[in-house]
């Protein structure tokens, strides 16, 4: 247990670092780290229906700047890691691992707050003329706490948490199961729906019904309508930056025509 | 420390490829109170040592303990948009070292903080809101098979716009600098790619809402063997699932705090699922 412990904690720093120090190349969504997991763990299927189910209700969820609770990306981790390692479900583990992401996310705060606090250290230190002391501050101390702040919780809650979670799952009764499905069936469609609070304008809702009817009656798969709205919105932009471009030139040309000084002449 | 008097200009590849990187690693330490300040220190701490070598030299000394002190400054930024931002500025520590007399340095912290919102307005959109939403719209689907191929495929896609816009955005903001930055702005080219990023992240969503969500009635009426959802599906399939979308997002709009909605959609579920109205 030591071991698995400490690999699904560094599938957590894999998972912070990704926004770190790579620039956020989405390593850190529950589809790609639930896939580690299940890999680390030696059961891929799960790991990937676990991480597709989790990725949809967390679509959403943007990490971006400051932190935002709960914390998808580790709850996805610990969700993963509970659902292979015990017979908990997917919902179930969800609802196991949220308050623990939540703990998690409190510790974000208080390692944002330390490297305030690490500021002052590389401020004084560039005062002092030792410049590279200032920008280590950054790259190494940024990187290790920001690291230890993933690896710790998820280490203590597969460690320490793997035999609660079974003991609890042997007594929960089938209509809270049930009843967990739907409710995950409800953030997925509050996950999309965070996203389309942040997408939607009037100009534009119809593409987004046009998306949703072409699957619903046509049964088009993403891919296709991926292909599909990319050639629709090149044709579409080309016509409307072009007219953009165009009254201007028409209006221009119809002055030349239509000249009002001519009536007073 | 001998190293110091002997510092090499960088090859240019050296450069773009210090831009790209420190962009990338800009976030290691973001924190409350500067954000990305030591990030962009760090992205810009080269040029800055290529510029003032000798701290033997009180002069050249103080210059760079000027300098560093200038980029400790507030910034935050899209990290793949700000290597445009990045680049530029280490041109204009270039220009301000070669010419310090016609050349105020609190240019460069202006252009900076300008760059700041734009730039992260357009990068989050672009990243977050399209590219993202396509790659893992394909890549959840492909999972969902049981396709090991999902999230390789949502990462691949992911990755190819980030180093492309991270590599280009450093090597254009050094080497044409402010001169790009109109032309970009001043053609629409920004107007037209959100217009397009627009459309194919809608259409995207919208069949994730048909496709994903899945939620059905199990309503049925013994009497008269009505099934309520083949009645939903010969209507319009997937209707429930569009409908529950619709209430989270009225719900979204309403201002409904996350804390909220989420225990809504957990106690939401288990007692609707027990009152038998949806599964």
């Amino acid at each position: 247990m030591l071991g698995v412990s400490i690999i699904l904690g560094l599938i957590g720093v894999v998972c912070i670092l990704d926004s770190r120090i790579l620039g956020r190349l989405n390593m850190e969504r529950p589809l790609f780290t639930c896939t580690l997991v299940g890999l680390a763990l030696g059961d891929l299927p799960t790991g990937l229906l676990v991480g597709a189910s989790l990725e949809l209700m967390s679509l959403g969820i943007v990490n971006i700047g400051a932190a935002a609770p709960p914390d998808m990306n580790m709850a996805a981790i610990i969700t993963c890691a509970f659902a292979i390692l015990t017979d908990a479900t997917m919902e179930t583990a969800l609802a196991l691992a949220v308050p623990i992401a939540v703990l998690g996310q409190m510790i974000g705060v208080v390692v944002r707050t330390l490297l305030a606090n690490l500021t002052h250290v590389a401020d004084r230190a560039i005062e002092q003329g030792r410049f590279d002391r200032a920008w280590q501050m950054h790259i190494v101390w940024g990187t290790l706490f920001y690291s230890l702040m993933y690896f710790i919780p998820i280490f203590l809650a597969v460690y320490m948490g793997t035999d609660m979670v079974q003991s609890i799952v042997s007594v929960v009764p089938a209509w809270f199961t049930d009843g967990l499905n739907l409710g995950s069936k409800f953030l997925t469609a509050y996950g999309i729906a965070l996203l389309l609070s942040t997408m939607l304008n009037k100009e534009l809702t119809v593409f987004f019904v046009l998306g949703f009817f072409l699957v619903g009656y046509l049964g088009l798969n993403i891919t296709a309508i991926a292909i599909f709205a990319v050639i629709i919105a090149v044709v579409l932009s080309g016509l409307k930056f072009r007219t953009a471009a165009g009254p201007g030139a028409l209006a221009g040309d119809g002055l030349d025509d239509y000249d009002p000084l001519e009536d007073d002449l | 420390m001998g190293e110091k008097m002997a510092v090499k200009k960088r090859s240019d590849f050296k450069k773009y490829f210090q831009f790209f990187w420190r962009s990338w690693n800009i976030q290691a330490s973001w924190n409350y109170e500067r954000q990305m300040n030591m990030g962009f220190l760090y992205g810009i701490a080269p040029t800055l040592d290529e510029l003032y070598p000798d701290e033997s030299d009180p002069v050249q000394r103080q210059h760079k303990q000027e300098a560093y002190e200038r980029h400790m400054a507030f910034y935050n930024c899209t990290p793949q948009t700000s290597a445009f931002t990045l680049g530029l500025a280490a041109s204009m520590e270039e220009q301000y070292a070669l010419d310090r007399e016609n050349f105020n340095p609190d240019t460069i912290n202006a252009v900076k903080t300008s760059l700041m919102g734009p730039l992260s307005g357009v990068g989050d959109s672009f990243f977050q809101g399209t590219v993202r939403i396509i790659a893992f719209g394909l890549g959840i689907s492909l999972a969902q098979q049981g396709s090991i191929l999902g999230p390789i495929l949502a990462i691949i896609l992911s990755f190819i716009p980030a180093w492309f816009v991270t590599w280009y955005g450093g090597k254009l903001g050094y080497t044409m600098g402010s001169k790009y930055l109109t032309k970009l702005q001043g053609g629409g080219l920004m107007d037209q790619l959100m217009y397009v990023c627009g459309i194919v992240g809608l259409m995207v969503v919208g069949a994730m809402v048909a496709s994903m969500v899945g939620i059905t009635t199990p309503i049925a009426f013994e009497s008269t063997g009505l099934v309520l959802q083949d009645v939903v599906d010969s209507i319009l399939p997937q209707a429930l699932s569009l409908l529950i979308t619709l209430v989270m997002l009225a719900l979204i709009r309403r201002k409904v705090p996350t804390g909220w909605l989420l225990l809504i959609c957990i106690f939401g579920g288990i007692v609707i699922n027990a009152l038998g109205i949806l599964v």
